[in-house]
Formats: C-alpha cells, structure tokens, sequence
C-alpha cells in the first residue's frame, strides 16, 4: 500500500492533488473536455455516415445485401472495429488510473502533509444532522469549522440510510446505522455552505438540510473553547483521541 | 459462412435430404419445400384457432397460450404502465418547477418518484421488450411456440396482477415512499409502516415470480428448440439479445427474490434483518439489491440493443460488422454484469482494496458497450440507408446511449462518483441509458408492428413522433446534467437551478406528447392502415419476415429449416398420419394452413393461468393486511390460498400439450427432455435463492461477531435426525422411480407413501423443536439470531411442504396406475426432493453446529 503511494508521489504534479474542490475541479474538467470532444467525433461521424450513405434513387443491384431467410452472419472483418475499439480503451483506461492516484490521496490524505485536523462526528436521524465534536459539545443542524484545516467526518445514522454531503466542498459520505463511514474537507474559505441529505431517508427528506459555517481559526478556537464545559484539550489541534 | 448463400429463388433441394422427415412417401413434383421466396403474403384463414376463440372475443385473450398473443398482451399492458409511470413523472417535473414544490406533498412526492422508478424498471421496460421477444423470438428461432405455453401465459398474468397489486397499494394507506431502490432500514415498518408499503413489496415478489417462470421458459425454449441448422452462433441478434439477458434473469432475480422474501417477511413476520438495530442490515440490503440491481441495468438495455442491431441491419441494408465479436461482447458483459455490483456502494464504508477491484470490474464492463457501438457504427458504412421510423429511433437510440455511456465514464472514475453520489448526475445518466433503450425499443415498436398487426403504420405520424421525442427527451434531461448539484429525489434545490429544471419540464411535457401522437397513429393505423406485406422492408433478413403478416397461429407453413443453407420449410414429418395432405403442398408454393390439419387438433386454451394470477392477487392483498387487525385481510389470504391450491391442481389436470420434439438444434441439450431442462433451471435459480439466503446469514452473522452469536437451537439432535430422515427419503424416491421402470404399481405406490411419510416425519420433528423454542421464548421475531434461523430454515421447510404436496399428488394418481409406462414424473419429482435434501446439508451444520 505504501510501496504503491510512494510511485503516485514520484508522478508529483501530475496527479492533482489539493483541497477536494480543487481535485474535483480539475478532474471533472478534464473528463468534461475529452468526453464532449468524444462525443462530438463519433456522434458527428455516425450522423456523416447517415447522410453519406443514404439510400439514393439509383437502384443498384443487391449483391452482398442481406436476403430474407438467409442464416444470420456478420459484414465486414472488422479490423477498423479492433482499431477504435482499442482507442476508446486506451482513453477510458488512461483516464480511471490518472483519476486513482487521486483516490489514493483523497482515501489517506494524512500523508500527505502534517497539518492540524478537527475530527466530527455526524449522526443523521430523521430529518437532522448533529455533530459531536472531540469535547463532546453536539450541535443539531449546524457545524462550526475553522478555515485551513483538514476536517474529518465519520459518519453514521441514529435511524435510517441518509448521506451527509457538502457540495460546495466536495464532501460526501454515506449514514450508515451501526458503520461509520469516512470523509474530509478543507475550507479555505470563510462562509456559510449548505450541507444535504444525498440518499432518500423519509418523509423529510427534501429538507434535511445542515449549515457549514467556516470561521477564522481564531474565531473559531474562541467558539470552540466556550463550548468545552472545563475541557483542556478542547482546541480541535491534533488531539483526536474523540 | 461465406457472404453468398444459396439463392432465394426456387432451388430444389435434394430429395433425399428433405424426404427424410416424411418417410419418404411424398409424392413432391419439383421439391416440396417452399423457400422463402414464393410464400404467401397474406394471412390464412382464421378458421384454424386450436381451440381458441376468435381475437374479437374477449374470453380468446383470457386462454390463449399462444406466444404471439401473449406477446401482444405484454405490449399492450407494458404500454398502460408507462402511461401510469409516465402520469408520476409529469408530477414530478410540475413538482420541480420551484424549489419548495408546487403540487405534492412530501410523501406523495416520495411516493412519485418510487413508484415512477419502479413502474419504469420493473412493469415497463422488460415487460415491454419481452412483448417483443415472445412474439418475435419463436419466429426467429423457427419454434411452433414456447416450450411451456401455459407458463407464459402464467408469467403473464402475475405480471399483469403484480401491476394491479401495485396501482392498489395507493389505496391502502399510501404506497410504497423509499425509492426505487428500497434501502434499508427505511424499508421496514418502524419507517414505512403503511400496508400500501407491504403490498408493494408484494407487488414486486409476484412480478419476480413471473420472471421467473418466464425466464425457465424462454430458456428451455431457445436452448432446446430451435430449427434444423440454427445453432448458438448463427441466432439472430435480437434472439441473442434476448438469450442472454434471459440468462441475466434467472439469476439476478433469484438474488431479488431473496431479498425481497426476506423482506417480506421483516414486513409480516417480525423479522429483524433489516431493522436499525441488525448489525450490517442496512449493508446486507445493498448488497443484495445491487447483486440483482446491476445486472438488471443490462436485462434492461440487452433487449433494446438486439432491436437497434436488427433494425439497423434491415435499414441501412447491410450486414452487422464484426457481428461474431458483437455477440462475443455481449456475452462478456452478461457474465461480467455479476461482479460490479458495489460500484453502487463506493461511498459506504466498503474499504479502499474492493473500491479499486469493483472500479476494474466496472471500466472492463464498459469496453465491450464501445465495441458493440462502433459495430453499429460501421454497419452504416457503404450502406443503403432510409430513414423510416424504425431507423430513426434506432439511431437516435444510440446517440442517446453513447451521451449516457460518456457521462457513465464519469461515475467509474471513483472520486469523481464520491461527488455525483445521490445528484441529478446520475440521474440524467441513467435516464439517457435507460431511455436511450426505450428509444431503441420505440423503434422496435414501429419496425415489427406491421408484423404484429399486419397493417402498416403512418409513416409521416412516425417522423413527427420520432421529432417530438428527440426534442423532447433533451430536452427534459440534457438540463439535469447542467444543473447535476441538485440532489435526487429532493424537491428543494438551489435557486440557480430553476431555469434548467424548468426547461426540463417542459421537455418533459414534449416527450409526454410524442406519446400521444404514436398512440394515435398505432390507433388508427389499426384501423384503418394499409395492409402490410410479409415483408414490409427491403433487406428485412429474419425469419418473421418470411411468414404473413400477421402470422398464422401455428407460425410456419411447413417445418423450418436452415440445413440447406437458408430459411425453407419442409413438409412436417408430423403429418405424414394423413398423405394427402403433405401432397397437397407440393409444387413449391405452400398452400397455407392445409399443412397442419393432421398433427394440432388439441386445444391450446387454458384459462388456468389467468386463474391462478387471481387467486395470487387474493392470496397476497391478504397477506399484506395481516397485522392490522382488520378480519377481512386474513379471511381474503384464507380464501386465496384454498383458490390458489385449486387453480394450481386444476392446471396440472388439464390435458395439455405444448410442443414436443424432436426439434432440429437443441444444442448443448440434445440429451434432456424439455421438462427436465425447465426443471434444472428452476433449480439452478433456486440455489441462488438459498444461497442469498444463506449468504445473509453469513453476512449479518460476521457483522454481528461469528463467536458472539447466539447459536439458536440448543440441542443438534432434532436436527441430525432430520438429516438422516431426509436422507432415506431421496432414497425412498430412487426406489419409486426404479419401482417405475419395472412397471411394479405396488412399488411406486409404496415408495412414495414412505416419502411421503418421512416428510411428514421431518416436519413433526420440526414442528415440535419449533414449538419447544417458542416455549423458551425464542420466537421469529425475538432477536436477529432467531430470525436467520427460523427464516431459513422455514424456507427450507416451505420447500418440503411443496414437495409433499406433490407426493401426495403423485400417489393418488400412483394408486391409480400412472406412472408405469412413463416413469419421468417420477424423475423429475425426485430432482426436485434430493435438491430440497442437499440444501438441508448445507443448513444443518450452519445453523446447528457451527
């Protein structure tokens, strides 16, 4: 596993690495680009085949056509098949290992740089989200973070299947009850982001919102440290022992 | 196989090589078979029904049997569900024109978008593409029908009464709200306690039922059926279309019947699989769903594939290019389509090795779909293409399809598929798959319909149809890929979005339309069309397009054959019983419908299918009421279950004869008679019914702690006792069967007695360690342990109860002579008990040991 993260290191700036709305942005526009570019080619060839070789007035004869109740059997050898075939798969191919070595980094970021993290937990039950931080203080609805700090989710359901997701930075991770299922984010951002449910859990479901509110990181420890009833280790620096 | 066949002109083939079938005693002139090209173009007279009433009579369509029937009683009622799917998916698109919604509450949004999803799935697509495949497949494989008549029509009914059962359950409280896909454990009742929910799930139980037997039949049908010189390889490709994915079927619905029972029995029983508090419950449930949920992506589109390739090869007047790889591909995603299920499940808490294995799994499914879209590509090439109806939804089909593919690439690049997760991403994607199929089958729709219907169809009104739905279907889903951050299955989304979802709406709208313009012209066409040649298109190479159209119900004018090179029919050896007749067809043009006199006079109606598919109907609204305390359900199951053991008896009673060989390619099965196929088969999904079952054992098991578990029965003894029962009655079964050959009565009588009454004994034994658990206080319901063992074992329980009843079946017909000179019954019966015998083999130990 390392021995395998270590070769995706030495490929270096190739693989996108980053904030997750960095890697996802330059992933999604790079298989944006070559699929319309896909897309275009062989619709625009199908459609110049159709109108190349429309049925003219000129009846010729029927050599080589296909004869009502002739055993079925193929046209063509197909060597120009083999030959877009085996394009299309180096394209698709290339295209998924490019995008592994950023699940590599996205799966275990933590090795990649040392940095402060804030571990939360996320708990979703009909039709809200509460989030423990490592002091124990909960919070119904709405999570506090500072900016430039990896946050890691561990996610998990009081009830039903939900999916705890904030589009705008890239996180997303099923509610599973009784499994905790991982996922993180970096703000750099200050703000307020929407978090939703992902996954059809109820009645409620079109409103099982959460708001992501990004602070400062001083902002934040101050928020924090009020929070934490006599809690010393309360600062969300390094001390994930929640 | 060389491009040049045999002319299709009048070419006697060699008398001896035709004589054969007809003992030779026909006086043919110039050859008695009819080639193709000098066949009657119009249908015979309809003075030759076998036993059933005209097509006007009501009652015609309550009995018949016949393949093509019933495969216009799919199509039709396939067509009725998409008009019911497609009236939810209206409300959902006018749902969607604010954020906030404008029409539906939120259940009744939830329960739109499930039951749109379901109806589309389930009673639509492959219900519509199996129209297709029992009308046109028997055609294409040179079959008189299917080789279970009666079953087919029985898969029919419980289709049709599974669709009713569903449009029901909105009465009952409300239907089912947790998406199509049912995750767990919003589907137990803690979460979804309506009994509307419960019959939906009912609903779907009975139509895998019918899948099911379909796909037994459609098995048996093509593996043993087909005519001389039509192997495996030289099928058509809708035919090979619909093998495979009957194949896909039989398997992954097992898994669906699996998770459905036990689902099912969370509902009724108590059970606790799926509850909240089971551990990997809500995991065991996508594992089960998405074993059967892929796969079900391809039985889906396989049919509409085959449809594009045949259309495209008649339209544009060539050949399929590397057609033996086309079918190669096909092959492969059929076998790979069972190892990609958890790409469904990349964001549970599945660990990073299966993530990447099921990546691989799924960009190897892909690859074929490019090679099977650059085989239709090419065929274009040098091609005399025209743009009738039928090619202009086969091609739009495939640019829909390749817009789908494309954006599926996406979903298989893993991070990327951990932000699309749960977005109008996917949504749009598969809609462009799933429709892009739909599209294919349209054109399916208009291309056999002249055969079907034996009128032809406008062919302005096509265009214009074909206009509308393009335009339509891009506009209602093209959108969703703009605006893919709003969440699925949620009626609040971003502002910004509104425009998109708007435009959607109104594609929606436009595509609805298109609907309505088709239906007319069908309509009318119906009416007043013109009538329609055996062949209708030029290049038109299949064998339905060299019978009328439509059809004659005993299909051909002679018994097909390709051993010469190409599609001819000979005189059957069938009616050689009476001379004149086989003389009658002898100079080269068949006169049509004097051939069959001698060999069908038995009936081919039966109004038992229809009658069990009531009966299920009663048995299940019954059953889905049961909790509630209300006395009409109970006394509704009660009342089912008496009707549904009389339907069932009473089928087996009837004198009915389906086809019966020798057929010319029955390839790799010369050596098995059709029953005994269909039984294998049955067996072969069976074990994969046992094995989720066991499987879901295993599985919540570990999740649970393998050595933390509550072993249920405390004492192994009942349980080795029944092993050793069951064991001397598989052998008390081999004993009725050589008792059989031997033509001893007392012999067979006796050994199925002792069967018989060793069953019994299993399920006394059973009985009273049941009943001294349930006086310990460990009942179904108590906790997860028991429910895997009470459930599993009392399906293996339910499975001798069967068997019994058939044994007494059985011995009373026994006692009164049967058997003797047929001893198959018995064989067959046996099969099924040494099955039932090995899968206890398997539980014992599981459940009392380990």
């Amino acid at each position: 596993m390392t021995g395998e993260f270590a070769v995706v290191m030495q490929v270096g700036e190739f693989v996108p690495r980053g904030t997750r709305q960095a890697v996802f942005q330059q992933i999604y526009w790079v298989f944006l680009v070559l699929g319309t570019l896909v897309g275009v080619v062989v619709v625009g060839y199908m459609l110049y085949l159709a109108v190349a070789y429309r049925a003219g007035p000129d009846e010729a004869d029927d050599d080589g056509r296909p004869k009502l109740g002739e055993i079925p059997q193929g046209g063509g050898k197909g060597r120009k098949l083999f030959l877009s075939f085996a394009l299309s798969a180096v394209i698709v191919i290339s295209l998924i290992v490019w995008t592994y070595g950023t699940l590599l980094f996205v799966e275990q970021p933590a090795s990649a740089q040392e940095q402060e993290e804030l571990e939360v937990e996320v708990t979703g039950r009909q039709f809200q989200w509460v989030f423990t931080y490592p002091n124990g203080h909960q919070t119904t609805g709405e999570l506090r973070v500072p900016k430039d700090t990896r946050v890691r989710l561990g996610v998990t359901s009081a009830d039903v299947f939900p999916n705890f997701g904030i589009p705008a930075l890239r996180a997303k991770t099923d509610a599973i009850p009784g499994q905790t299922s991982d996922t993180w984010f970096m703000a750099e951002e200050t703000g307020t982001y929407a978090a939703h449910c992902y996954e059809l859990c109820g009645s409620g479901h079109s409103d099982m919102n959460a708001d992501v509110v990004v602070m400062e990181e001083e902002e934040f420890q101050q928020w924090y440290e009020n929070t934490s009833n006599g809690s010393e280790n309360g600062n969300g620096n390094g001390n994930e022992s929640a | 196989m060389t491009g040049d066949t045999t002319d299709d002109t009048d070419d006697p083939r060699p008398g001896g090589e035709t004589s054969g079938s007809a003992d030779g005693e026909s006086t043919r002139g110039d050859g008695g078979t009819a080639t193709v090209g000098d066949l009657p173009t119009t249908a015979p007279d309809e003075d030759h029904e076998h036993g059933l009433p005209p097509k006007s009579s009501i009652k015609r369509w309550l009995v018949t049997t016949n393949h093509k029937d019933v495969g216009i009683l799919y199509i039709v009622t396939s067509l009725f569900f998409l008009i019911f799917g497609g009236v939810l998916a209206m409300l959902i698109r006018v749902q969607l024109l604010e954020p906030g919604g404008t029409i539906l509450s939120d259940m009744a949004y939830n329960q739109a978008v499930t039951v749109h999803g379901l109806l589309m799935v389930f009673w639509f697509l492959s219900p519509f593409a199996f129209g297709f495949a029992n009308y046109i497949v028997p055609l294409q494989l040179g079959a008189d029908d299917l080789a279970f008549p009666r079953l087919n029509a029985l898969s029919y009914w419980l289709y049709l009464v599974s669709g009713l059962l569903l449009a029901i359950s909105f009465f009952q409280g409300n239907s089912f709200s947790g998406g199509w896909t049912m995750y767990a454990p919003l589907n137990v009742p803690v979460y979804t306690p309506s009994v509307g929910a419960t019959t939906t799930v009912f609903a779907l139980l009975l139509f895998t039922a019918s899948v099911t037997v379909g796909s037994v039949n459609f098995l048996t049908t093509m593996h043993r059926m087909r005519a001389e010189g039509m192997t495996l390889r030289r099928m058509p490709l809708f035919t090979w279309s619909i093998l495979l994915t009957v194949w896909m079927m039989l398997f992954a619905f097992a898994a669906l019947l699996a998770a459905l029972m036990i689902l099912s029995a969370d509902r009724v029983l108590g059970t606790m699989y799926f509850a909240t508090e089971s551990p990997g419950g809500s995991l065991l449930w996508t594992h089960l769903f998405w074993f059967f949920g892929h796969p079900e992506v391809y039985i889906v589109f396989f049919p509409a594939l085959g449809a594009m390739a045949e259309i495209f090869q008649t339209f544009t007047g060539r050949r399929l290019v590397g057609r033996k790889w086309f079918i190669g591909a096909m092959l492969l995603v059929a076998l790979q389509s069972f190892v990609v299920w958890m790409h469904h499940m990349f964001l549970t808490s599945i660990n990073l090795q299966i993530k990447t294995l099921f990546m691989a799994t799924t960009i190897g499914i892909s690859l074929p779909f490019d090679l099977m879209v650059f085989a239709l590509i090419y065929t274009m090439i040098k091609g005399r293409i025209r743009f009738s109806t039928p090619f202009l939804f086969a091609f739009g089909g495939l640019v829909l399809f390749i817009l789908g593919g494309i954006t599926g690439v996406f979903l298989g690049a893993v991070v990327l598929d951990y932000e699309f997760r749960g977005t109008y991403w996917v949504v749009a994607h598969f809609h462009y798959v799933m429709v892009g199929g739909v599209t294919g089958l349209v054109g399916g729709l208009y291309y056999w319909y002249p055969k079907i219907t034996g009128k032809m169809y406008d062919e302005f009104l096509g265009k214009v149809h074909f206009g509308l739905y393009f335009v339509g279907f891009n506009l209602l889903y093209f959108p969703m890929f703009v605006a893919w951050e709003t969440p699925r299955r949620v009626f609040d989304y971003p502002e910004a979005f509104v425009g998109w979802h708007q435009v959607a709406t109104v594609g929606a709208f436009v595509l609805g339309v298109s609907f309505l313009v088709m239906f007319y012209n069908l309509y009318a066409s119906l009416i007043s069309g013109e009538d329609a040649d055996a062949c209708p298109w030029a290049y038109g190479s299949t064998a339905e397009w060299a019978v009328p159209s439509p059809p004659p119900l005993e299909n051909f004018p002679g018994r097909p054959s390709y051993g010469g090179g190409a599609l001819e029919f000979l005189d059957r050896g069938r009616t050689t019983t009476d001379g004149g007749e086989t003389e009658a067809a002898t100079d080269g043009g068949v006169k049509a419908g004097g051939h069959g006199h001698g060999h069908e006079e038995v009936s081919h109606a039966s109004i038992w299918p229809f009658a069990i598919g009531i009966a299920s109907l009663f048995v299940l609204v019954g059953l889905s009421g049961v909790r509630t305390g209300n006395v009409a359900y109970p006394a509704t199951f009660v009342g089912g279950l008496i009707l549904l053991l009389y339907t069932l008896v009473a089928m087996t009673r009837e004198s009915f004869h389906g086809p019966s060989g020798p057929f010319g390619e029955s390839w790799p099965f010369e050596g098995v008679e059709n029953t005994k196929l269909g039984m294998w088969l049955f067996l072969g999904s069976d074990v994969v019914l046992f094995g989720a079952f066991i499987g879901s054992y295993v599985f919540t098991r570990v999740a649970y702690g393998w050595q933390a578990w509550h072993v249920v029965p405390h004492d192994p003894i009942p349980g080795l006792m029944n092993t050793y029962i069951l064991l001397t009655s598989s052998f008390a079964v081999v004993l009725a069967m050589v008792a059989a050959q031997k033509g001893n009565r007392n012999g067979v009588v006796a050994s199925l007695a002792v069967t018989l009454l060793l069953g019994i004994g299993f399920l006394g034994n059973k009985g009273i360690e049941w009943w001294e658990l349930y006086h310990e206080g460990e009942w179904v319901a108590t906790s997860i342990e028991t429910s895997t063992f009470y459930l599993t074992t009392g399906l293996h329980a339910a499975h001798v109860i069967v068997g019994l009843i058939i044994a007494v079946y059985m011995l009373v017909r026994a006692w009164n002579g049967a058997y003797l000179d047929d001893d198959r019954p018995v064989e067959y019966f046996g099969l099924y008990w040494h099955f039932v015998d090995i899968v206890w083999l398997f539980l014992f130990p599981l459940f009392y040991i380990l």
